[in-house]
């Protein structure tokens, strides 16, 4: 499904990706951890092309998708991306920011993208949210209404930059739970998360990243019970206290 | 909270600040309008002479409004692309390609127009372009209103401008990125996200862009334009009643600004994002009566 190839990128002087190179496969879901500054989001915005890779091929089924050729938004349509920051539209309802993709990037007319939108809100358990403001809502209820925005457009992947992070402990639950239905749905998935129960309940593959590089590549529960890398050692260390 | 003196019923009235500002309110005019029949009835000023030249200025008012209305069009027309350059040219430039090419120059123009602009007073902006007009076109009826309106139009476009760019720079940067990764383009992003976001920013500065205008419209009589200052110094001059003139004009920039500055509070109450900034508490501790009212319904 994607498909990252020796990707490379400089911010000015500082090399963020040394070379990345993985792989996911349709209905997989990818967790990436690391600490912070190892590259994670950056990766993640290359793959929807929000940030072009300075060197490396970038493959969406098949096809390289950052060739000057190929219009960046038509590859975003196709990827759904959550971020840690919920990011909603402030000055549009729950059910506007759902319907906005609908209606200007897939020129739907508006009675079918509410019919849609409605359709997804509930999906993420907020049809009684429709109308509310992103500011009178939870971070947890942004965070869903985020989700429902992106999975609005059909995508074929779901990005998740470090989608619990920004939340109050008591709404993460409410966040992992969607995502593990969709999970179970058969969703192609890639993760940005420290959420370890996560990981070892729904993750297929698991990498770990610092500086850069990718350092261990394995399942779940083979990474954390034996870590190659003294890197990751001292990681797993510092996040399970 | 319950006081025990909230029996009372005047302690209660007492304490509701609409009440308040209302007995203000009435305090400041009854104080003003004592004043004026004094001075009326001392002779200093004339209500006769007031009640029967107004509408005399009325038709300078209006060529005041009218320059103005004109002018400030023309500035947000103009303001609304220039802050656009001025937000996010360094971006574009960074980019390289075309677009990038093109971004470099406009962005140093628009700059460099808003600096000046903003940097020389209005009056020598409005005499410079005076000549300028009048020298190119000479023997045009009305040729120094039109002078005028370029004038005032040039010295708000650099300030809209500006109103602009803090606008548009003030929408968060985590929305234009979630807008981009459902696959809007850039063009949409802006008139779904930053253009309707940041005119709610700027709602007031940009009145207050307007009221500024407004008044500089009086900088035209330098020029000879027969707008409202022309029609108070005419008054006061030709017939020997310059208080009751500039006190007369007075009321009609007066007439003219409050409304428009309520309207403009009234907007911004509508147009509010809801659970976004001040909570409505603070916002009534804050401006009293003016936002009590609203909530109350």
């Amino acid at each position: 499904m994607i498909e990252v190839r020796k990707v490379h990128k400089w911010f000015g002087s500082l090399h963020v990706l040394r070379g990345i190179d993985m792989q996911v496969e349709k209905g997989e879901v990818l967790v990436i951890v690391g600490p912070s500054g190892s590259g994670k989001s950056t990766l993640l915005r290359c793959i929807n092309l929000l940030i072009q890779p300075d060197s490396g091929d970038i493959l969406l089924e098949g096809v390289k998708v950052n060739e000057p050729d190929i219009r960046p938004e038509w590859v975003r349509e196709q990827i759904g991306m959550v971020f840690q920051s919920f990011n909603l539209f402030t000055h549009l309802t729950a059910l506007k920011n759902v319907m906005l993709g609908l209606t200007k990037v897939k020129r739907m007319d508006a009675v079918e993208a509410e019919k849609v939108a409605r359709y997804e809100l509930e999906r993420v358990g907020l049809a009684d949210k429709a109308d509310s403001y992103p500011a009178q809502l939870s971070g947890g209820q942004q965070q869903r209404v985020a989700i429902a925005r992106a999975l609005a457009l059909n995508p074929k992947v779901m990005l998740f930059d470090e989608p619990t992070s920004a939340l109050d402990p008591e709404f993460i639950h409410e966040v992992l739970d969607v995502m593990t239905k969709l999970a179970f749905e058969g969703m192609t998935m890639v993760v940005v998360s420290h959420e370890m129960g996560f990981a070892k309940s729904v993750a297929d593959q698991l990498i770990f990243m610092d500086n850069g590089v990718i350092l261990e590549v394995g399942v779940p529960e083979e990474v954390f019970a034996n870590p190659k890398t003294d890197r990751m050692r001292a990681f797993i260390g510092k996040i399970l206290g | 909270m319950i006081h025990a003196n909230d029996q009372v019923w005047w302690r209660r009235l007492w304490r509701e600040h609409r009440f308040k500002s209302g007995v203000g309110l009435v305090a400041l005019l009854a104080v003003v309008s004592l004043l004026l029949i004094a001075l009326n009835n001392i002779g200093e000023i004339s209500f006769d002479f007031m009640a029967s030249h107004w509408s005399f200025l009325l038709q300078y008012a209006i060529i005041s409004l009218e320059a103005t209305v004109i002018s400030f069009v023309v500035g947000f027309s103009l303001g609304i692309p220039m802050g656009l350059i001025r937000a996010f040219g360094p971006n574009t430039m960074r980019r390289g390609g075309l677009k990038g090419l093109l971004a470099s120059p406009l962005y140093a123009f628009v700059t460099g127009y808003t600096e000046v602009i903003r940097g020389t007073p209005a009056l020598v902006q409005i005499l410079l372009i005076q000549f300028w007009v009048t020298s190119s076109f000479q023997g045009i009826t009305g040729i120094s209103l039109l002078a005028g309106v370029i004038a005032l139009s040039v010295n708000t476009t650099g300030y809209q401008t500006e109103v602009f760019r803090a606008g548009f720079q003030s929408v968060g940067q985590g929305q234009i990125e979630a807008a981009k990764s459902i696959g809007m383009r850039s063009v949409q992003t802006f008139a779904n996200i930053t253009l309707p976001q940041g005119l709610r920013l700027i709602t007031l500065p940009l009145a207050n862009e307007w009221i500024a205008l407004f008044k500089a419209s009086s900088l035209l009589w330098f020029i000879a334009v027969q707008e409202l200052l022309w029609g108070m110094d005419y008054l006061g001059t030709k017939l020997n009643h310059p208080i009751d003139a500039f006190i007369l004009g007075s009321l009609f920039y007066l007439a003219i600004l409050i409304p428009l500055s309520r309207a403009v509070g009234f907007l911004e109450r509508a147009k509010r994002i809801p659970g976004l900034g001040v909570t409505e508490p603070q916002r009534k501790a804050l401006f009293s009566s003016r936002f009590a009212r609203q909530t109350r319904a």
